[in-house]
Parts: structure tokens; C-alpha cells; sequence
């Protein structure tokens, strides 16, 4: 079963539209001006339909007929529910006009419009002999209308939630935020029963339209490094999407370039991890001079990290081994024949702080406040686990020279 | 007083900068991140020169951060976590981490435990404030935003 657009030679289903509008002359004053679809199933021609459009983002179904044998299998609801997907990007409502006969009103109705307007007296007016539906005589002429964007479909709605939780997770968002922009981007899509159950390095979401089967989706997502520059611009695309201001296809579009936003070039970083270094390190009691060695251990220490980084090394290396290069760079400045001398303490103080945990650290508080203890437990071992790693690093440093010293050296 | 202006509000606005770029937090953030981490740093320090614990300065400083960073979010219309993440680095016991393992390596270990345990209390005085200015409802803080606006404007 397939339905396609007609583009030539619409007459030729002129006997079909016949059944619905008894008129031929009618019929053909809207025919060249419309659109025409039809449902083939196995070779023949079992629907037509045909859709005008109108100014301002409207469209009106000025036909739909299903060939009498085939009455009664859902062939025409199937067939709104296809053109209402298709005209979903172009329009925001569609019309439809009918006799006041209650098995068409019904219809429609079944397949989501609602009351718009009449037009008094419209068959008497048009039409010169009387038109019977049923035993009713037909005098006026009831629009419906329906709203396009409920239309659509749920799947492709849960999908870009999902690759907005996605992205939000991986780059170091809340829980709660995670979860309140996939449940916002539901709702604005009209996918009104939605759940999500989010950790720290997963998201599950499940969600049905009322009347279409449940859909549901799995995803996994590993920790990585966190870029709050991506979660500020999924925030304000979520908020714009919710104002109604994007599509569905603007959105992931969208997405997607927020997806690939470039970190900050390597020797900026660098240089940021060195003056937060030597500032840090100048807040904490160290002297001028300290500041400044703890500006060149801090970029040192960030090109290990930039490296080990593109090297996916692991994350328990990447901070033991930082801790090592820190107090064995300091301790080497230590021994320089520099003006006034060194202490050791202001130095590896401030070096240390581009290794601090401080996102995680954060979310996780923020996580276990929220009450997504499960997260928050995990994001908050993550975060010790650091400090524990870069103190075991610097530790075992230490130890290393005192010991080579003779226990005397410190 | 050049000394002290330096140590007390050049070095932590550039430090919470320094530490906003590590996060790639948006260009037009760091500003507004360098005064909520001096912000935080400059009432810690206060309150530490009263002689009062390092764990309630620390939870003062914390609350401060995130007072402001509850102002900013929504001003700029962005995440708490942008300022937030930033702001609160001053505070962070780092220098309790290095004293600890400093001490436990020299085998002194009643001063490390000291020191151990008032990073740990430092800590959590840093959990409190954020818990407690985070519960805070959120019309507080839309008030503030749109007062200050105004204020700008005026």
C-alpha cells in the first residue's frame, strides 16, 4: 500500500471524485488548482484525494473518496493521516468541507477536526436540483478544521528529544535539566505521554500518541569531557522550541551543527590552564615568582592533558600522572638557583587546580539536591576519585624524593 | 593596598576566566563568570580575616556564588552551571588536598588528619550553600534580575 501524488492526467480519475461531489463543473473549477494523491493498493487505485492550498499556511481537503468496494477499511483515514504529514511543514491548518450529514461529520471527526465555521444555505445556493445524503437534504456546508502540527510523527519527536538529552548529557548538564528539555520538546510536538528515566551515562525514553503503539528508546551515553558552551546553546534551542518558534527539521538540523561545535583551540587552552594556575596559586599565599612557575607547570600539566585526552588514555592515568608531572616540575624549581627561592606548597597548590573536578563535583551536589541520588552518587565517586587520584599522584612524587633524600629532603 | 587589590580581585577574576575556558563556557560568559568567582572569593576572604572558621566562610563565600549565579542564569538567559562551575572553584580545598598528602608523606600524620578533616568540612559547607540557595524559590531571584535591568536602563 503506497500513496502517490498524481501530477498529470487528473481527469481520469474524475469518475472516483464523482462519488463524492456530484457536480462535475465544480470539481473541475478547484482540479488544476490542487494537489491529487492517490492510495494504490496492489495495482488499483483504491483513494483519491486532493488538497488545495490556500493563503497563510492554510490548506483545504476539497475531496476524499474511497472506491465503494473498498469502503470501511480505514483506506481514507490512512490517506488524511499521510497528506497531513506531507502539508505539516507547508501549513499550519487544513479545512475540510461537508454536507450537514452525520457519517461525514463523524469521519472527520475520528480523524481529528474539529468545528470551524458554516457557510448558511451553501448547497441550495450552488447547486440547482436537491441533494439527498441519506434521507437528509443538504443545505449547508460545515468546515472542520485541523491543526497539522499534531500531526506529527512520534518516532522522529523522540528522536530529537532523545539527541537533545543526548547531547545535554554528554556535555555536562543536570539530571533535571536533561530530563526537562527532552519532556519539553515532547509536549511542544504534541507527544503528550512521555517518560524518561535519565542517569548519569544513559537515557531511556518511552512515548505514545494516544492512539499509535508505545515507542521506546535506549541510550547510552559515555562520560566524556563536558563543553557547557554546547549545553547554553541547547538550552536556548529548547527554549526557542518551546516558544514554537523552530521545526521539528530546524531543530535537529540544528542539533547537529550544535553537536560539532569545536572546543576552544589547544594552546588557548593551555595558556587558560596556566594563568588559572598562577593565580589560583597567587590567591593561596604563593609569591610573585611562585605564581609564575606555577604558570608554566599549569600549561605544561594541560598539554599532557590535551594529549592523553586525544589518546582516549584513562582518566585515572591522566590524573596520577598529572599529579606527578606538577610536584615533579615544582620540586625541579625547587633546586633552580632562583632569585629569593621557592617553597614547594604555593606552587603545586595552584597547578593542581585545572585538574579539580569542579563540574562534576557541582552536578553531582546538584543531582543528590534534586533527589537523583543514583547520578549523584555516581558523578560524586567520579569527582572523589580525581582528587584522590591527583593527591595519590603528588603523594607518591613526594614520597619518592623524600625517600631519595633519606627522609630529609622535605 | 596594590598588593592586596591584586591577590583579592585581578587573580581570582582571571583565575575563574582561566577556568571558564577549560570549560569552553561561551566568550560572552567569562566576564560575568570572573565577577561570580571574585564575588565569592572577595566574601570568603572577609569573613576569614574575622577569624571566623574556614568551613562557614566557605559556606558564606559558596552562597554568595550561587546567589549570583542564580541572578546571572537568568539575566543572560543561560544555565546556573556556566557561572556556577566557574565561580566555585576559589573555594575548592585544593590546598587541603596538598597539605594532607604533604603531611602524610613527612609522616606527620596528626596534622594531616587535621587538615583531612577540615578539607572534608570545607567541603561540605560548599555542598550546603549551593543545596541551600538552589531550594530557594525562583521568583526571589526574577525579581533581582529584572530589578538590576532596570536599574541598567535607568
Amino acid at each position: 500500500m503506497k500513496i502517490l501524488q498524481i501530477r498529470r492526467d487528473k481527469d481520469e480519475y474524475m469518475d472516483m471524485l464523482l462519488l463524492a461531489d456530484l457536480k462535475q463543473d465544480i470539481i473541475e473549477s478547484y482540479l488544476d488548482k490542487s494537489e491529487m494523491f492517490a492510495l494504490i493498493n496492489g495495482g488499483d487505485v483504491c483513494a483519491v484525494c486532493v488538497v488545495e492550498l490556500l493563503k497563510n499556511r492554510k490548506c483545504e481537503l476539497k475531496n476524499i473518496v474511497t472506491r465503494p468496494e473498498d469502503r470501511g477499511k480505514g483506506y481514507a483515514k490512512y490517506m488524511i493521516h499521510h497528506i497531513c504529514e506531507h502539508y505539516g511543514n507547508r501549513c499550519d491548518t487544513m479545512y475540510a468541507g461537508t454536507g450537514n450529514c452525520k457519517k461525514k461529520l463523524e469521519f472527520l471527526g475520528k480523524c481529528g477536526f474539529v468545528n470551524s465555521h458554516i457557510v448558511a444555505n451553501y448547497y441550495l445556493d450552488h447547486y440547482s436540483e436537491p441533494i439527498y445524503e441519506g434521507a437528509v437534504r443538504l443545505t449547508d456546508k460545515i468546515y472542520l478544521k485541523k491543526q497539522l502540527d499534531a500531526e506529527i510523527n512520534v518516532k522522529k519527536v523522540v528522536d530529537l528529544a532523545l539527541e537533545a538529552g543526548r547531547i545535554l548529557l554528554k556535555n555536562g548538564a543536570e539530571i533535571f535539566r536533561v530530563d526537562e528539555t527532552m519532556i519539553r520538546i515532547c509536549k511542544r510536538f504534541h507527544v503528550e505521554y512521555v517518560d524518561t528515566f535519565i542517569l548519569s551515562h544513559a537515557i531511556f525514553i518511552s512515548a505514545e500518541n494516544g492512539m499509535e503503539e508505545t515507542y521506546t528508546k535506549v541510550k547510552q551515553v559515555p562520560l566524556s569531557s563536558s563543553h557547557l558552551g554546547i549545553v547554553a546553546e541547547v538550552n536556548e534551542l529548547s527554549r526557542q522550541i518551546a516558544e514554537g518558534l523552530v521545526s521539528i527539521e530546524e531543530a535537529s538540523r540544528r542539533l547537529r551543527k550544535i553537536d560539532g561545535l569545536p572546543e576552544n583551540r589547544g594552546y588557548f587552552q593551555v595558556f587558560a590552564a596556566g594563568a588559572a594556575s598562577g593565580c589560583y596559586g597567587y590567591i593561596l599565599g604563593a609569591s610573585a615568582l611562585e605564581s609564575m612557575v606555577a604558570f608554566f607547570i599549569g600549561c605544561i600539566l594541560y598539554v599532557w592533558v590535551l594529549t592523553a585526552k586525544k589518546q582516549h588514555i584513562s582518566k585515572m592515568i591522566v590524573n596520577i600522572v598529572g599529579g606527578v608531572i606538577i610536584t615533579a616540575l615544582a620540586l625541579a624549581a625547587y633546586h633552580l638557583p632562583l632569585p629569593g627561592g621557592v617553597k614547594l606548597d604555593g606552587m603545586i597548590i595552584g597547578s593542581i587546580m585545572p585538574l579539580v573536578p569542579g563540574l562534576a563535583f557541582v552536578n553531582a551536589i546538584r543531582d543528590i539536591a534534586d533527589s537523583d541520588f543514583l547520578s549523584g552518587t555516581v558523578r560524586m565517586i567520579d569527582a572523589l576519585l580525581v582528587f584522590v587520584y591527583i593527591a595519590v599522584g603528588v603523594g607518591v612524587t613526594l614520597s619518592a624524593y623524600n625517600t631519595m633524600g633519606g627522609g630529609l629532603m622535605l | 593596598m596594590i598588593h592586596e587589590v591584586i591577590m583579592h580581585v585581578v587573580c581570582p577574576f582571571l583565575g575563574t576566566i582561566g577556568y571558564a575556558v577549560l570549560f569552553n563556557v561561551p566568550k560572552r560568559f567569562y566576564l560575568s563568570c570572573g565577577f561570580t568567582g571574585m564575588a565569592g572569593w572577595l566574601v570568603y576572604q572577609t569573613i576569614l580575616s574575622q577569624r571566623i572558621s574556614a568551613a562557614l566562610a566557605s559556606f558564606l563565600g559558596t552562597m554568595a556564588v550561587v546567589c549570583l549565579s542564580r541572578v546571572l542564569s537568568i539575566r543572560k538567559k543561560c544555565p546556573i552551571t556556566v557561572f556556577l562551575v566557574s565561580g566555585i572553584l576559589p573555594l575548592v580545598p585544593g590546598a587541603g588536598i596538598y597539605y594532607t598528602v604533604y603531611y602524610l608523606v613527612t609522616n606527620q600524620l596528626a596534622e594531616a588528619s587535621r587538615r583531612g578533616m577540615e578539607s572534608i568540612k570545607v567541603a561540605f559547607a560548599i555542598v550546603l550553600g549551593i543545596v541551600f540557595v538552589l531550594a530557594l524559590p525562583g521568583k526571589l531571584f526574577q525579581s533581582l534580575a529584572i530589578r538590576q535591568r532596570r536599574v541598567r536602563k535607568g
